[in-house]
Order: structure tokens, then C-alpha cells, then sequence
């Protein structure tokens, strides 16, 4: 699925300051490709997550995934557009501590109102992978950094999305761990043929993309690997 | 560090929470006003008292009264001509409507206006305005009355306007001769409940012949009382005014003991729902805290800023508690006044009665349990290290750590109130004391029981519910400080729900079925005249001879006076068809009507307990009659809830012997078949000649008539029900509130992760309901438990009452099914906010 962000704005309104991150932006993700958001603290990475996500609606501008026009849909319709079509990672992994391993990882996919017997072996079948099946029945507050970001992983995957969009996925570990976590995400999105936006700090990461951009003047702009290693 | 910048850092931290510190304040101020509204109405109930009595009993010191409340009028013309008493008055007194009053019930008082000048202040408004104690008008006038001044200002009556007193059936004309009136606010407060007659009309309207209800005396001797002891004739008794006020004050007392205890019930749930309340408030700030004891902020000066704050809120709350209290007060005073009347004494003066005492009362009550609600967090956010108190973790830690010491004290508590309630009853206050104590063990066990309680459903349910099921489950748990505080308010006020439902439905059924058994028959027949109360005997034969009519109760029934009861309802029987129950028996029931028949006699339990008599064999009972003090032996004690001074049933030979009457005052009809009772009532009225004055009514309408009488009664504890219910769900909503702001992280990855707006809302509302249904669960023994103290041992010991504690599994589903409707209820407003929960931002929170 293509993403098209086509003239984007969007202003946050912080007690009275206002603060403009977009301004007729427009910006092209291709259909199975890795891409890569650098820039500073601030500038826009994660806004520009939440806006192809529909956790946030632009101010003006279209965003369309696919056939879908996302700016256009009503608050259920992008929860649901998401729920089937994105996955989601965060720097701070945000499972859900009373739920299980495994309860964490299908969880969207009961909310989706799947069947059991639909989703368990995929979801089985990941922690195999990514080497926590073991744990499956543990709750996330007993696994590491490291563990816990495998677990927020294979449940941006189980229900089969599109799109994967990562969010600092490796500001909250350290430098070997985040390293093979990058791996791991690049590895299984290629392997599964989804369109990976990773936001970041890390420099290690436009290694593996196949495309950076930077937040540059509330607008985005693609960079070549030259410019990022001079 | 500048403990004032602490302060506004509180406040400012409040006021981006309008919603929660508005529920704080309406939960501190709800408590307030449940107890001040109680105290209003009980000392307004014992203020309109005094008012009453003193409107009639003055400063005399002495009353000379007969046993069956009247006496001849000779006997003043005695003391006052042989023994020169001149500080002596005739009085009849009696209780009548007015209905140019709105049929207001009055004291009409019979006095002689020449006695009466060296004894009481009745002050009379001339016609020039000016006061006096000048009584002519009732001589002037031949149906001349002299009326409060502010009654007449109240109704639009001038003088000479004619008034209607209604007496029984007798309805008699008369006309405002004057007013009284007085400088003194007091005085006119006691005036309003009477209107002043000559003693002459006053029999006239009453038709008492020669006859007068007491003489009123001032005594200054001893000795002169002696005299006037030996000079009395049989039946007319001497007694001390004060002694004779306190024992009619007493009747009431135990109705006032029971709205104590509920209102020592609203108090305590109160103080929970307030702890409920501001522990919540002051948990969520841990992590402010921490980061303040991290910058420098010192333990004592975050003690009292925690604790200035909470203070603050208390003031504005009990502030508010108490203009609240006073307008439930003013409605709960009539509701009170209406049912001490009913069940009790004539109240003629009802007024709202405000005391600084009571204010004062509802005030520290909401400021101490405001300071006991926010000491302990004070104290444990002072002491905790600061990184502690930044990770929310830590307190659920703690918990866990004490968690059996909880359990184990609770356990003991309970063990001890059990052991109280069970050996030192006797003792007053005990009870009370008693039911504080398992409350107070119960909310100790609830982290256990909570815990034990959600583990068992996940370990039944574990393959069949979904995981937003187990995470409502689970967050309940992970929560346990919050939560086992909120499940525990609910519980306490389940229970008091509980509690007070099972005691108000066992107290109907038992009027039921004594209504049912004991007053029975279809029909009920008695003479509507007041003073001409026997029935033809021709009349009983012909109601006899009705082929519809399978039996009949014949018996006679007369008031008569008791120095300790005061007013006693007398009854002998020709037939009785009626079926007691009996709460003790000195022989075999079957044998009971022969020892009536040798002279033993039967009393009611609140006969029993106004006379202090001891069920066990031997017992016995000194009762006045006309030919002086007897004593009688008792055969039986039987269930009766007519309240006053009791019941004593005689044979028909003693009553003749004792009190003079021999008459027919009541029928009880039993048919075939109750279908025939409207024709019967027809058939029995064409008996009756239209001068007869005889009311003929349906048993159904007696029972109606009755059970309406009760219900009034249980009105001020419905009231407290809904307070209850008030109370309780503003606790829920705030610790909702307050859990949600707690959850707002999670809550955005649930909607991140692809949640729809109902589904989590539907999460919240299932917490909701999960942990509504924990505490009804837990409410179920602990409501039995009140409700077993309140049958058994407030009603008993306050009101004489015994009655069988009925419980059904509809009061426990209904409990149940309440406390989780009211926590999804409560739960709405903050599912409706999860919902619309900011994902970009919830996600961001760290």
C-alpha cells in the first residue's frame, strides 16, 4: 500500500503558543519499501506517525494508504483502518502490563473480533522467531528492555498489516540490544513484504532503509546517505 | 522550601481537576449534611416536646389525674375548700382539629379562668393592643376560644370569626373571643399548639358531664402532698408533673435512639467514603510528591502541605455540609414530628429546631474524618524516600507486604465485635461500638478478599473470558491500594443498604402478620363517638345472625393511666377469634385463657419493657385502677407493635371490677369468604341507626391504615438509603476518576493498538462492574450482620419491638445487582472520558 501525504498542516495548540510541525507537506511512501525519519527532537517525527496512523487528523491536506482516504474518515473508522491495516512500535514498548506475552501480542486481533484459532498460531509462531515463545505466559513487567521491544514487534505483526510504523523503537535500549532489534524489525518487514517508517535518532538505522527523510522547515525532505555520512 | 509555593503547586494541580475536587467536596459536604440533618430532626422532635407539654402542664408541680383519665370535678372543690390549695387549676385537655386551621391538631385546654390566675401566664392581646393576663374573653363569649395570635395572623382569623373544633365525630362551633399573645418568642411558640376554652364549654364540646381530666397543682411541701394523697379517692392519683413528662418524653426515646444509630450509620459511611475520597486524591499525587522531596522539599513541610490542602477542602466542604444538613433537617423534621405523633404523643408544636451543638457537630465531623482520611497518606508521603514515591509500584509493594498483618487484625476485630455484641449487649453504646468494629475489620480484609476473590474467577474463567475480561479482572488487582478503598466504601454502603432493607421488610412482615393474626377479621366494627364507645348488644346479635359471617371477636377497649407507661390501652374479651404470638408463656398456650379467666393477665413486649418486667415465672405488675394500686400476675408476654405505653389484656370480670366497664367497644367480623365483605359492610350499616355513631371498615383498610403508620415510620431510614446511594456514588465517581487519570497511558495503547471508543469504555465500565459486584459480594455478610444488630439488639432494646429477621435471596440479588449498577453507573461519565482519550499525548506519558 502506497502512503500519500498530499499538502499537510498541522499547528498544536500548547496554552495559547501555537506551534506549526507541518506546512503544506507533501510526501510519498512507496508500497514495501523501509524508510527512515531523522531529525531533531521536536521537529515532527512522531506527529508524522500519528498522522499516517489516524491517531491524529491533519489540520488541512489529504492522507490516503491505498484506496483509503484517512483524513476523511471519522475517529472508528481510522481505530478500525488501523486495528487491520498498521502496526505500531514505540520507544517505550507499551504492553500492557496485566496482560500476558501472549495476551499482549492478540490483543488487537481480539479486538478485531478474530477467532482463536485464526490468530494463535501466527502469534505462536512469531515468538518462536523472535525466541520468546517460552515466555509466553509471563507478564511484561518479568522481561528485559530487549524483550519486552521483541513482544511490542510481534504484535505490530499478528494481525498481518500494511504498514509498519516504529517509533524510536531503539531509544530505550542499549547500544547491542538496539542494534538487533533494528535487525529484527528491518528483517521480518522485508521478509513479509510491509512498508516499514521508522522515526529515529539512531544513524545506525539508515543502514538498513531504503530511503531517509528529515523534518526539515515543517515540510519533508529526502535525503541521500551521503549527506547523513559526509 | 516556601511552603506556600507547595500549596499553590497543590491547588493548581486541583484546578486542572475541577470535576474531581468538586465530587471531593460534594462527599465531605454529604456526609456533613446526613448527620446534621439527623441531629435537626432529634432535637427538633425533642424541642416541639417540651413546647407540647409545657403548653400544657406549665409550672405546676403536681397533677392530680383518675386511672382512666378523667376524674370528678368535686374532688378540685375539696382540695381547694378543705385543704385551701390555691395555687390549684381544673383542666381538661384533650387533643382536637381545627378546620379553618387546616384541620391542625390542637390542644384544647378547659380552664378555669378565676384558678388559673395564680398559676399560669396566659397572656391576652387587648383590643388596644397591649398584653395582659386578662382571660374575660372567655367568659363573655358563651362559646367563646382564645387562639395563638400568630396561628389566627397565620390563617387570616380576626375576632369574632367563628371556628369549627372537631372532636371524634362531634363537631362543635366556636367563636375567637381573643388571642393570646406574649413579648417572649417562647411563650407564643408554646401557644401555637393551644386553644384556651372555660372549662364549662370545654365539657359541653366534649361532653364530659361533671367530669375534668386532671387537677394542676403548685406544691411547695411535701407535706401537702401527703395530705392530698389521704384526701383522694380511689382511682385519683397524685402525681409529680417533671416524673410524669420524662416517662411520656421516655416513649419516644427509643424511636430517637434508632435515628442515633442511623445517623452514627450515615456518620460512619461517611467517614469512609470521605477517606475514600481524599486518600485517593492525595495517592494520585505520589509522584508530585516524590519530585517535590527530590527538589528539597523537607518531610514536615510536605505533612502539612498535604494535609493544609485537604483541610482547606474540608472547610469548604462541611461549610457546605452544613447549609445542606439544614434543609434536609427542615424537611426531616416533619417526617419525624408526623411519626412521633402518630406513633408516640400529640406533638401540637412541630418546629425546626437549629442548635450550635448540632452544626457543630456535622462541622468536626467532616473536618476529623477529613484529618483521619488524610494523615495516613500525609504521614506515608513524608516518610517515603522520594524515588519511592515516584514509582507507583512501590505503594501496591507496601500493600502486599502488610497484607496478611490486614487480614489478621481484621480477623481479630471482627472476633472481638462478635464477642461484645454477644456478652456485654446490656451495655449502652456497645452495640454501636460493635457494628464500628466489623465495619471497620471488614474493610481490613478486603485487599485479602479481593485478591482471593479475583484469582478465583480468572483460575474459573480462565480459558473462556477474553484478555479486555482478564484486564479488567487484573487491573483491579494491580491497583489493590485504590481499589481495595473504593470496593470497601461500596461494600460498607452495600451493606447499610442491606442492612437497613432487610430490617425494614422483617419489621412489615411482622406487622403483617400480626396485623393478619392478632388485630385479624374482615371487618372491624367500633363506635366513632369518643366518649360514647359501647356498642348495642342487639347490634352484635344481629351481625352474629348474618349468614356470611363465621365468627366474631367481642371485646372492649379503654385507656387507662400507668405512672410508668402513661397512657395504657386496656382489652377484655367476650370472644376472641384473633391468634397472638406469644414471646413468653407461663404455662402451656392451651392453657393461657384459663389463668386470664382466674385473674392472671396478658401485656404486650413494650408493656413488658416500659414496666421492666423479667420474662420468667412469678412475674408480676402493679397497674393503678379505680380501687387503687393491684398487682397482677402475668400469664404471657405476646408480640405487639402499637406503641405508647403498651397493651394489657384482662378478663371481662376484672375490667368490670378494676376500671368500671363492662361495654362492647369492638367487633372483629370473620366471613366464609372475603369476597361478601363490601355486601356484609352494607347489610351491617342498615344495623346501624344513623344517630348510633358506629364505624363499620374493612380489615383491609385497618391493615392499610396501619402499615401506613409503619412505613412513615421507616420514611427517615428510606431517606438515609438514598443518602446512602448519593454518597456512595459520588465516592465511585471521583475513585474512577481518579483511576482513570492513573490509566490514561494504557488506555491510549489500547486505542493505539486499535481499540475502538465503546471498547474502552466498555473495559472501564467492566472494572467497574467487576469491582461493584466484589463489594455486593462482600456486602452480603456484613448487611445480615447489621441487620441482625439492628433487629435484634437497636430495635429490641430501643423500641421493645422483637420480630423475626426475614431474609430472602431477593434482597441479596437486589444488594448485589444495586452496588453493580451504581458502580457502572458511576463508571459512564469516566468510560465516556476514556474513550475520548488522547492517544498522541497518553502514549508520550512517561
Amino acid at each position: 500500500m502506497d502512503i500519500l501525504l498530499s499538502h499537510i498542516s498541522k499547528t498544536y495548540d500548547d496554552n495559547k503558543n501555537k506551534r506549526v510541525v507541518f506546512r503544506d507537506m507533501t510526501a510519498k511512501f512507496t508500497s514495501g519499501l523501509f524508510c527512515v525519519i531523522i531529525g531533531k527532537s521536536g521537529v515532527g517525527k512522531s506527529s508524522l506517525l500519528n498522522l499516517i496512523s489516524g491517531i491524529d487528523i491533519p489540520d488541512k491536506g489529504i492522507i490516503q494508504i491505498g484506496d483509503a482516504g484517512v483524513s476523511d474518515m471519522t475517529d472508528t473508522q481510522r481505530t478500525i483502518f488501523r486495528r487491520k491495516h498498521i502496526g505500531f512500535i514505540y520507544q517505550f514498548f507499551n504492553l500492557i502490563p496485566v496482560l500476558t506475552v501472549l495476551e499482549n501480542v492478540t490483543l488487537i486481533c481480539e479486538l478485531d473480533g478474530l477467532s482463536k484459532k485464526r490468530y494463535l498460531d501466527r502469534a505462536n509462531s512469531f515468538l518462536k522467531q523472535v525466541g520468546l515463545f517460552d515466555r509466553r505466559n509471563d507478564y511484561p513487567d518479568t522481561l528485559s528492555g530487549g524483550e519486552q521491544q521483541r513482544v511490542a514487534i510481534v504484535r505490530s505483526l499478528v494481525n498481518d498489516p500494511d504498514i509498519l510504523l516504529a517509533d524510536e523503537p531503539t531509544g530505550n535500549l542499549d547500544v547491542k540490544t538496539g542494534r538487533a532489534i533494528l535487525e529484527m524489525i528491518s528483517d521480518l518487514a522485508k521478509k513479509n513484504g510491509k512498508t516499514l517508517i521508522m522515526a529515529t535518532h539512531s544513524l545506525e538505522a539508515i543502514d538498513y532503509a531504503d530511503a531517509v527523510l528529515s523534518v526539515v522547515n515543517q515540510t519533508l525532505v529526502p535525503l541521500s546517505k551521503e549527506q547523513i555520512h559526509p | 522550601m516556601n511552603q506556600h509555593l507547595l500549596i499553590k503547586i497543590c491547588f493548581r494541580q486541583s484546578r486542572s481537576h475541577p470535576l474531581r475536587t468538586l465530587l471531593l467536596i460534594i462527599g465531605i459536604a454529604m456526609g456533613v449534611a446526613g448527620v446534621i440533618a439527623i441531629d435537626i430532626a432529634k432535637t427538633s422532635v425533642s424541642k416541639s416536646f417540651d413546647l407540647s407539654t409545657a403548653a400544657i402542664t406549665s409550672e405546676t408541680t403536681h397533677q392530680v389525674v383518675g386511672s382512666n383519665f378523667n376524674i370528678p370535678q368535686s374532688v378540685f372543690t375539696d382540695l381547694r375548700t378543705r385543704l385551701g390549695i390555691h395555687r390549684s387549676a381544673p383542666v381538661i385537655s384533650t387533643h382536637i382539629t381545627v378546620m379553618e386551621l387546616k384541620n391542625a391538631t390542637l390542644t384544647l385546654m378547659g380552664i378555669d379562668p378565676f384558678s388559673e390566675m395564680g398559676l399560669r401566664n396566659l397572656t391576652v392581646r387587648s383590643r388596644s393592643g397591649t398584653t395582659g393576663k386578662d382571660l374575660s374573653g372567655l367568659l363573655t363569649h358563651a362559646s367563646g376560644v382564645l387562639l395563638s395570635q400568630a396561628m389566627a395572623s397565620q390563617y387570616g382569623l380576626n375576632q369574632n370569626d367563628t371556628i369549627t373544633l372537631s372532636f371524634g365525630d362531634r363537631q362543635v362551633q366556636t367563636v375567637i373571643s381573643g388571642f393570646l399573645d406574649s413579648r417572649d418568642g417562647a411563650t407564643n411558640a408554646i401557644f401555637q399548639g393551644l386553644i384556651l376554652a372555660d372549662i364549662s364549654l370545654a365539657q359541653e364540646i366534649l361532653g364530659m358531664g361533671d367530669d375534668i381530666t386532671r387537677i394542676d397543682l403548685i406544691l411547695t411541701d411535701a407535706a401537702m402532698a401527703e395530705q392530698i394523697v389521704k384526701r383522694l379517692p380511689d382511682g385519683v392519683i397524685l402525681v409529680e408533673t417533671r416524673r410524669q413528662n420524662r416517662i411520656v418524653r421516655e416513649l419516644s426515646r427509643s424511636f430517637e435512639t434508632s435515628l442515633t444509630a442511623f445517623s452514627m450509620l450515615a456518620l460512619f459511611m461517611g467517614i469512609f467514603l470521605i477517606y475514600n475520597t481524599v486518600s485517593f486524591s492525595i495517592t494520585q499525587r505520589r509522584k508530585l510528591n516524590g519530585t517535590l522531596r527530590a527538589l528539597g522539599a523537607t518531610r514536615k513541610t510536605l505533612f502539612w502541605t498535604v494535609l493544609a490542602e485537604v483541610m482547606i477542602y474540608a472547610l469548604v466542604g462541611s461549610a457546605s455540609g452544613i447549609l445542606l444538613g439544614i434543609l434536609l433537617g427542615k424537611g426531616a423534621v416533619h417526617a419525624v414530628c408526623s411519626t412521633v405523633s402518630d406513633m408516640y404523643f400529640v406533638l401540637t408544636v412541630s418546629q425546626t429546631h437549629i442548635t450550635v451543638p448540632t452544626l457543630l457537630k456535622g462541622f468536626f465531623a467532616g473536618i476529623f474524618s477529613c484529618f483521619a482520611a488524610s494523615v495516613f497518606p500525609a504521614i506515608t508521603a513524608a516518610r517515603t524516600l522520594p524515588i519511592t514515591l515516584m514509582q507507583r509500584s512501590a505503594s501496591e509493594s507496601a500493600l502486599k507486604k502488610y497484607l496478611p498483618l490486614f487480614t489478621l487484625t481484621g480477623m481479630v476485630i471482627i472476633g472481638a465485635a462478635v464477642f461484645m455484641l454477644n456478652f456485654f449487649t446490656r451495655q449502652p453504646g456497645v452495640d454501636f461500638i460493635g457494628v464500628f468494629m466489623i465495619f471497620f475489620g471488614s474493610a481490613l480484609l478486603a485487599p485479602m478478599v479481593i485478591l482471593l476473590f479475583v484469582r478465583g474467577l480468572l483460575a474459573l474463567f480462565k480459558k473462556s473470558w477474553g484478555s479486555m475480561t482478564k484486564m479488567a479482572l487484573r487491573n483491579i488487582t494491580r491497583s489493590l491500594s485504590r481499589t481495595s478503598v473504593l470496593i470497601a466504601s461500596l461494600m460498607v454502603a452495600t451493606s447499610v443498604y442491606i442492612g437497613i432493607d432487610i430490617m425494614t421488610s422483617s419489621f412489615r412482615c411482622s406487622v403483617i402478620d400480626w396485623v393478619d393474626s392478632h388485630i385479624g377479621g374482615d371487618i372491624h366494627v367500633s363506635s366513632s363517638d369518643t366518649l360514647k364507645r359501647g356498642l348495642s348488644p342487639r347490634l352484635v346479635a344481629d351481625i352474629q345472625a348474618l349468614p356470611e359471617v363465621a365468627g366474631i371477636s367481642v371485646y372492649n377497649i379503654h385507656r387507662i393511666f400507668s405512672r410508668t407507661s402513661g397512657e395504657v390501652h386496656i382489652f377484655s374479651y367476650i370472644t376472641d377469634l384473633s391468634t397472638k404470638k406469644w414471646s413468653w408463656t407461663a404455662a402451656d398456650e392451651t392453657q393461657l385463657t384459663a389463668l386470664l379467666d382466674q385473674g392472671w393477665i396478658f401485656v404486650s413486649e413494650i408493656f413488658a419493657q416500659r414496666n421492666r418486667i423479667e420474662a420468667k415465672m412469678g412475674a408480676s405488675v402493679i397497674i393503678d385502677t379505680q380501687t387503687g394500686p393491684v398487682s397482677f400476675r402475668i400469664a404471657g408476654i405476646f408480640r405487639d407493635f402499637f406503641m405508647g405505653g403498651g397493651r394489657v389484656i384482662v378478663n371481662r370480670k376484672l375490667m368490670k371490677q378494676y376500671w368500671g366497664y363492662d361495654d362492647i367497644t369492638s367487633l372483629q367480623v370473620f366471613l366464609h369468604t372475603p369476597k361478601t365483605v363490601a355486601p356484609v359492610i352494607e347489610r351491617i350499616n342498615a344495623f346501624v341507626p344513623e344517630s348510633a355513631n358506629v364505624k363499620v371498615v374493612s380489615g383491609a383498610t385497618i391493615k392499610k391504615g396501619i402499615l401506613d403508620v409503619f412505613d412513615k415510620t421507616f420514611l427517615i431510614t428510606s431517606a438515609l438509603q438514598i443518602l446512602t446511594a448519593i454518597v456512595a456514588l459520588t465516592g465511585i465517581l471521583n475513585s474512577v476518576m481518579a483511576l482513570l487519570l492513573e490509566r490514561t497511558r494504557e488506555l491510549g495503547i489500547l486505542r493505539a493498538c486499535g481499540a475502538e471508543t465503546g471498547q474502552v469504555g466498555r473495559l472501564l465500565l467492566l472494572e467497574c462492574g467487576f469491582s461493584g459486584f466484589i463489594s455486593g459480594v462482600m456486602a452480603l455478610p456484613l448487611g445480615g450482620c447489621l441487620a441482625w444488630v439492628l433487629i435484634d439488639i437497636v430495635n429490641r432494646r430501643s423500641f421493645g419491638w422483637t420480630y423475626d429477621m426475614v431474609t430472602s435471596p431477593k434482597i441479596f440479588l437486589g444488594a448485589v445487582t444495586l452496588s453493580s449498577a451504581a458502580a457502572i453507573v458511576a463508571g459512564i461519565f469516566p468510560a465516556v472520558r476514556a474513550g475520548r482519550t488522547d492517544i498522541g499525548s497518553a502514549l508520550h506519558m512517561e
